[in-house]
């Protein structure tokens, strides 16, 4: 019974069982003002407690307050009936393969009228119905891993997804795309990129932020340009998603240098500290620096190990040692922090700062600027908090650096190993200079400039 | 012109009213919902809409054929008042509570059954109107009525309260260019449900809710409200017409619309008389290129020379009905080819019920053409010129539209066009455009708030211009167009200051007014505030009544100058009796020789010198009196 009156309770619920009234069912509502006929409708579970919800003829939604109505009648029953197109996606010898994996995450999706609710849409024939442009780049398989929002992502799926893409390099894909929500899409990409460090052929994630339900969704040519990157010869992690406000252009971003930086606008990724890798506009690639790692038949070697151990704190005024504590308490191996400026914490929390690393706790330094390198040896915090065993992360973004402690500690639990590795580069996170124009680049500017 | 028997027809009409409300901000973002005129947008963005996938598997026809013209987009924004809502880069805020309101406030007036918890919709759009793709809509009011003068009750059937679209500003190279001021300003539509029954009744009760409308906060501007008008007669089908924005236009679209659907009715009768049917409609062109490459006719000609095609169709047994006029200056031919220009973007089509000589045809090219197309004396053939891809689009519009002849009336949108006729604007829109909103929460109208707002509503503005026009003793249309201009209330406060003469108020504010700003003056300049004080001085007598005239104008001009400055600027500081005994003898000594002339009559060019000295500082009617003493007695004197 809770499924056929979903979302509805008090008052509402007592009455639609009274009438014996499911949800789909076409119902005539009386009230003591007016006649209302329509579709029952499932409700959000926040919603207001006593009213129900129906679809009119006109298709639009209204509630109607408990308290008014005089009776109800079926009258029928709308039977949902969604068919899959039918048009196969066509097989062309001379385009690449390509897979797409799905995640979840609205960038392959389609509509459900009555509910509005956004559906995952993944067969092969219903995305080259969405987004035929796609055949004349590639053949593509898909396969959806997992359906999950990008919140409720962790390190198994990073695992899961990494040996999926491992399994596509031998199977003799010529390049992946992977399908993902926004929000942390950072973090699965840097995973991704420690994990699988020599990927021979593209692993390009992609998005929207705009729901491919939309007519103004960027979903479309978001696919579009990740498919014309999984097909070139950057054989790295990198985002590919639009790079300005207009549907034109979309950037190639090295996966562990990427942010997302705005909540909703279409060119919310950036590359931070440095230019974005190239971009992708009318199927064309243009790339702005010379030293990515190109396609190749050499082996794909893939490390998973991962310490799920670790904590990202975000440091503020009035930090306690007590927070520092819980981690430790709870037998935490690791702790990232983003600290201030140029990687700072407050003195409060030296106590337990100094007790986490007596007991082994590797503490990781990056900066919640998130822009520039932390540099510990110009404050007196810095230097004491190196004194105490912190170590620097360099110019790494905080999640890129909870990723990382994450993965080394998955490596090895030698303190000085830890260290070494930590201050490796070893999937692009870290980079030697910063170029000025990396902390406000516009792509005139990228065009103009000579390659880096 | 027409004389129909609307029962007999079975003439149903609806009504859906459109109004921009004038609130601060637009309905789901704070931007000042502010036109911008022809400022130059700051910035540029472009984008593609794409058709969804529908419940079925498939894309909604009228959604592909949009997709398929393959065109651009391009925003055009300003930077103070455009936000990234309106670019769909950012989710809706809360729904706009003032609009809210005077929705509901109008809901209450229409009689309508108020929902207590609206939910937002999408509409689906794609000419690119609106930069998500769809507008956001909800439905505040159901099941209401508006009464006629007569007590008939229109239903209404809705209330709703959406987006305003974008403004498009030009189409070029398939880029559609649309500015964003325009979008997301708060509308509200008012539809009916067919219960109209004659032209009239529909002009009155378009009246009716235009009235109720304005009397409410919404735009007083031109373009503000729309209307658009379904027209349905029994033997004929549902025709939306869009875009009337003209009260006066509704009669005479109703009944050109009534004229245009008998006609087809009977064109299709007569082709059943003739036998012709679906059979022998053409299924392709004939292509006459190489026959006619060498015409006398200069625009094919040309047209040829530049690679385009002509082609032809003949049509069996159809003499005279494309000639057949459907409504004024509008013939079958008209109707057939406007649809052309509409859909494939072609100049229209040349049929042969056209005088052919007037495009420069020999007898001998009819011949050949008619030869070619084995067309006879009882058919009709129609020839198109164009590029093949323009051409296929071109010759399946023909075709479809001739077959459906034998059916009669297509439903179809038409627009309105100045001369009363009107033309194809699209196929009608399927269903189901519609769906939930996914980014917004339910809003209520509460019980209490309902309530609150029925104890305070005002009265309907017919009762009001009935009832001012007998307490204040002026013309109904006079408070009619007040509440049109949105100045009701200023009357009310000038009354207030000023009650002795009531039409001194409506000649200020309606034809003072306007014979200013047709000499092309910025009428807007003079303040409500403004109108408060020149009333003011009136009373206290500082000004005469024709003073009221010269302060305007001078204020139009000069938008900095107080009215007291503007008085003191005229040289308008009044007058006391003695100066202007003193300045008529002095005219009338001045003038002693047309006195005698012409005694009580010189008058009139008396008072014209006395007026050119003292307009404004003091009341005529005081000057005229004055004036008739001195004179009179100088006649004594000369006696």
């Amino acid at each position: 019974m809770k499924d056929k009156l979903k979302g509805y309770k008090g008052k509402s619920i007592d009455l639609l069982k009274k009438y014996t009234i499911e949800i789909w069912d076409i119902i005539q509502i009386t009230t003591n003002k007016t006649q209302l006929e329509g579709i029952l409708m499932p409700r959000s579970e926040y919603s207001a407690p006593d009213f129900i919800e129906i679809k009119l003829e006109n298709n639009y939604n209204v509630g109607i307050n408990v308290s008014e109505i005089e009776n109800i009648k079926k009258i029928g029953k709308r039977e949902a009936n969604y068919k899959l197109p039918e048009k196969e996606f066509p097989y062309n010898k001379d385009l690449p393969k390509l897979q797409l994996l799905g995640t979840g995450g609205t960038v392959a999706s389609r509509l459900d009228y009555t509910t509005g609710a956004v559906i995952p849409s993944f067969t092969p024939s219903e995305l080259f119905s969405s987004v035929p442009e796609l055949a004349e780049i590639c053949n593509l398989d898909c396969e959806i891993v997992f359906e999950i929002l990008s919140e409720n992502m962790k390190f198994e799926y990073w695992q899961k997804l990494a040996e999926k893409v491992k399994q596509a390099v031998d199977s003799g894909f010529d390049g992946v795309i992977i399908g993902h929500g926004t929000d942390t899409m950072t973090f699965t990409s840097a995973a991704l990129a420690f994990m699988l460090k020599d990927l021979s052929i593209p692993v390009v994630l992609t998005g929207s932020q705009r729901s491919s339900d939309r007519p103004s969704s960027d979903a479309a040519l978001n696919l579009i340009n990740a498919a014309t990157v999984a097909a070139s010869d950057i054989a790295e992690v990198v985002v590919t998603m639009l790079g300005s406000p207009s549907h034109d252009y979309g950037l190639i971003h090295r996966g562990t240098v990427v942010r997302k930086m705005h909540s909703s606008v279409r060119d919310t990724f950036r590359t931070i500290d440095d230019i974005p890798l190239g971009m992708v506009r009318n199927r064309k690639i243009k790339t702005f620096k010379n030293n990515y790692r190109k396609r190749s038949r050499s082996e794909t070697t893939i490390n998973t190990n991962f310490e799920k151990k670790v904590a990202l704190i975000y440091s503020y005024p009035g930090m306690e040692n007590e927070q520092i504590e819980f981690y430790i308490d709870r037998g935490y191996k690791g702790i990232v922090f983003a600290g201030t400026g140029l990687g700072h914490v407050s003195t409060d929390v030296y106590n337990a700062i100094e007790r986490a690393i007596q007991e082994g706790i590797t503490i990781l330094m990056t900066t919640q600027a998130l822009h520039g390198f932390v540099g510990m040896n110009v404050y007196s915090t810095g230097r004491e908090l190196q004194h105490l065993g912190v170590i620097p992360g360099r110019n790494l973004l905080p999640e890129v650096g909870y990723v990382k402690l994450g993965w080394v500690l998955g490596q090895t639990n030698d303190l000085k190993e830890i260290k070494e590795l930590l201050l490796t580069n070893i999937a692009g996170e870290f980079i030697d200079r910063e170029v000025p124009i990396a902390f406000n680049y516009n792509i005139d500017e990228l065009l103009k400039n000579k390659k880096l | 012109m027409y004389n129909f028997d609307y029962k007999e027809l079975g003439l149903k009409c609806g009504l859906e009213i459109h109004q921009q409300l004038d609130t601060e901000t637009k309905l789901f973002c704070r931007c000042p919902s502010k036109l911008q005129g022809t400022r130059e947008p700051d910035f540029n963005i472009m984008r593609y809409m794409r058709p969804v996938l529908g419940e079925m598997g498939t894309f909604d026809k009228a959604m592909l054929t949009e997709y398929k013209k393959g065109n651009t987009i391009i925003y055009e924004g300003y930077n103070d008042v455009i936000c990234t809502y309106e670019l769909d880069d950012t989710p809706p805020f809360s729904c706009n509570e003032e609009a809210r309101k005077i929705t509901l406030e109008l809901a209450l007036l229409l009689n309508a059954n108020i929902i207590e918890e609206m939910h937002v919709s999408r509409k689906n759009y794609l000419d690119g109107s609106v930069p998500s793709g769809f507008q956001r809509t909800m439905i505040l009011g159901t099941d209401g009525y508006i009464t006629l003068k007569k007590g008939k009750k229109i239903r209404i059937a809705i209330l709703s309260l959406e987006e305003e679209a974008a403004r498009k500003i030009k189409t070029e190279n398939r880029t559609n260019f649309y500015r964003l001021d325009r979008l997301g300003i708060p509308l509200v539509e008012v539809t009916t449900q067919p219960d109209i029954n004659t032209p009239e009744e529909c002009r009155e009760c378009a009246e009716r809710i235009g009235l109720l409308l304005w009397m409410t906060n919404v735009k007083k501007v031109l373009g503000s409200i729309r209307q658009d008008v379904n027209v349905s007669i029994k033997s004929g089908t549902r025709i939306e017409i869009k875009g009337v924005q003209k009260l006066s236009w509704i009669t005479i679209l109703i009944n050109h619309e009534i004229s245009r659907q008998l006609n087809l009715i009977e064109i299709r009768e007569e082709l059943k008389n003739r036998k012709v049917s679906e059979k022998d409609i053409p299924q392709e062109p004939v292509d006459l290129t190489r026959l006619m490459g060498k015409t006398g006719s200069k625009s094919i000609a040309t047209g040829i020379k530049s690679g385009k095609k002509l082609y032809g169709l003949n049509f069996k047994g159809f003499k005279d009905i494309f000639g057949k006029e459907l409504m004024e200056d509008y013939r079958f031919g008209t109707e057939v080819s406007s649809k052309v220009k509409v859909i494939s973007g072609l100049k229209g089509i040349i049929h042969s019920d056209e005088k052919l000589e007037n495009y420069n045809f020999s007898q001998d090219e009819i011949k050949k053409i008619q030869n070619k197309l084995n067309s006879k004396e009882k058919d009709c053939f129609v020839l198109v010129l164009g590029t093949i891809k323009e051409l296929k689009k071109a010759i399946d519009i023909i075709i479809n539209r001739i077959k459906y002849v034998f059916k009669g009336v297509p439903p179809e949108t038409r627009k309105a066009l100045d001369n009363g006729n009107t033309e194809f604007l699209r196929e009608l829109h399927g269903g189901a455009r519609l769906y939930p909103d996914t980014d917004s929460q339910a809003i209520m109208n509460t019980v209490e708030e309902t309530k609150k707002i029925q104890k305070t509503l005002p009265n309907y503005p017919w009762d009001i211009i009935e009832d001012y026009a007998k307490m204040y003793k002026v013309e109904q249309s006079s408070i009619k167009k007040l509440i049109f201009n949105g100045q009701l209330s200023l009357f009310d406060s000038l009354i207030d200051i000023y009650p002795a003469k009531p039409s001194i108020i409506i000649t200020t504010l309606l034809n003072t007014a306007k014979s200013i700003k047709r000499e092309g003056k910025i009428i807007e300049n003079i303040t409500n505030d403004d109108y408060r004080k020149i009333f003011l001085e009136l009373k206290n007598k500082k000004i005469g009544k024709e003073a009221i005239e010269d302060i305007m104008r001078l204020k139009a001009d000069s938008p900095n100058l107080t009215i007291e400055q503007s008085i003191m600027n005229l040289n308008l500081e009044s007058l006391s009796i003695e100066d202007l005994k003193i300045i008529i003898n002095e005219i009338v000594i001045k003038n002693l020789k047309i006195i005698k002339e012409r005694e009580m009559r010189s008058m009139g060019p008396l008072m014209g010198e006395v007026m050119k000295k003292v307009r404004g500082k003091i009341d005529g009617e005081i000057i005229s009196k004055e004036l008739k003493t001195q004179i009179s007695n100088k006649l004594k004197e000369m006696k």
